[in-house]
């Protein structure tokens, strides 16, 4: 192993470094949100391509599955939600690619969570003077989480895709090289002690 | 280069990292075992002077993975397991466990618990190439030499598909229709590894020949 080499060797790292920048390998990506009692998922490769035909899978905390199905060509499947408890949707897309994403019982919304939303009103209602303000107090807050929720949406699908697309970035890629030669270089010191 | 991904956009990828959670255990565990063993081999037969060898291939073969082959049916990113079995021999197992599990960590490609698996299905067909295609590498005659090192590199892809669909099989899945399905996707990265076998075969010729001339037997 010469100095040429070597040098050689290092130069083609750099040089699949710089083609390599751009474009991220084969992940598969999974996320879903709520909207009304349907959920939607959207499924893609990184680089963007879109699952097509990937199986879906929906199951409970408990494992139990609760339903399946296929994504169309654009990657999208959506479904009423079955359940209102923690929905973990699971994608196999072919030849090995598997992701999952977990939807939290309260993101699923819906009835069961402004019912809970409802006891601590009904106290600060009733210390309240007129009986008007109480059922305004209710409805209220019902068309304020509605509506927040409906604008809520695209943030926070949007920082769900944010999330889930980061790909590997420079410092991943010099990080893995560096660990590797800090392997080399430990190997070369604990031979090199023998000696 | 994200352009020319999307303008081929509407296929799905079919790549050679199996991810966590596909494969069952005895599967794993298998994979497990026998990467153990030729890690160990390629341990034994691993001499101070071609550490750092050693560790530039493994660094080229884990930056590899990022490269995107945007040519054909689907989007597949180069390998590089047939320059790495043919320039380590047994030594790949190693180099090529490594690369992976900082790929797994780094990149989240494959996974921690289809390490095994993974090395086996990328190091093994290395090894291999490395052990049928050596002799013709090493020809005096250009073309011979040539033709070796262009099957060295395309042959270990390959072969790295075929395991990948024997291991899928225990999905459930039909062999053949995995193995042609990863097989032709792969086309023309085995046609780039080939090509690029080829190219460094001829320059460590003339520059040191005796890097290929070592053998790890």
């Amino acid at each position: 192993m010469t100095r040429r080499l070597i040098s050689l060797v290092s130069l083609i790292v750099l040089l699949l470094l710089c083609f390599s920048a751009p474009a991220f390998a084969h992940k598969v990506y999974l996320y879903a949100w709520v909207e009304g009692n349907t959920v939607y998922t959207e499924s893609y490769f990184s680089g963007g391509v879109k699952v097509d035909n990937g199986l879906i899978q929906v199951f409970d905390p408990a494992g139990k599955k609760l339903l399946e199905g296929h994504t169309n060509a654009k990657g999208e499947f959506s479904f009423r939600i079955p359940e209102k408890t923690d929905l973990r949707i699971v994608i196999n897309a072919s030849m090995g690619h598997r992701s999952e994403y977990i939807l939290k019982a309260d993101e699923l919304g819906g009835s069961s969570a402004s019912e809970t939303g409802n006891k601590p009103a009904v106290d600060v209602t009733k210390t309240e003077p007129s009986a008007p303000v109480q059922v305004n107090a209710d409805e209220i807050r019902k068309i304020v989480d509605e509506s927040l929720d409906s604008r809520l949406r695209p943030i926070a699908r949007s920082i769900a895709r944010l999330q889930e697309e980061k790909g590997p970035g420079f410092t991943e890629i010099i990080g893995g090289i560096g660990y590797i030669f800090g392997i080399m270089g430990l190997l070369l010191y604990f031979r090199n002690r023998k000696k | 280069m994200i352009f020319v991904v999307f303008l081929f956009g509407e296929n799905e990828e079919r790549a050679m990292h199996i991810s966590e959670g596909v494969l069952s255990a005895p599967v794993l565990i298998s994979g497990a075992v026998i990467a153990a063993g030729g890690v160990g081999i390629g341990i034994r037969k691993l001499d101070y002077d071609r550490i750092p060898q050693v560790a530039v291939l493994s660094s080229a073969f884990f930056v590899a993975s990022l490269v995107h082959v945007p040519i054909g049916p689907s989007s597949v990113h180069l390998i590089l397991n047939g320059l790495l079995g043919l320039l380590l021999g047994w030594t790949a197992f190693p180099a090529i466990l490594i690369a992976l599990f900082l790929q797994a960590v780094l990149f989240q490609f494959g996974g921690v618990t289809t390490l095994g698996v993974n090395t086996v299905t990328m190091a093994l067909p290395a090894v291999l190439c490395y052990l049928v295609f050596r002799k013709g590498v090493m020809s005096e005659q250009p073309k011979v030499s040539m033709v070796f090192s262009f099957s060295c590199g395309a042959g270990a892809v390959f072969f790295a598909g075929i395991l990948v669909a024997l291991a899928l099989m225990s999905t459930g899945k039909s062999f053949s229709a995995a193995a042609k399905l990863i097989v032709v996707a792969h086309i023309p990265v085995m046609a780039i590894e080939g090509i690029i076998t080829m190219l460094c075969v001829r320059f460590l010729k003339k520059v040191k020949p005796e890097v290929l001339e070592v053998t790890h037997d």
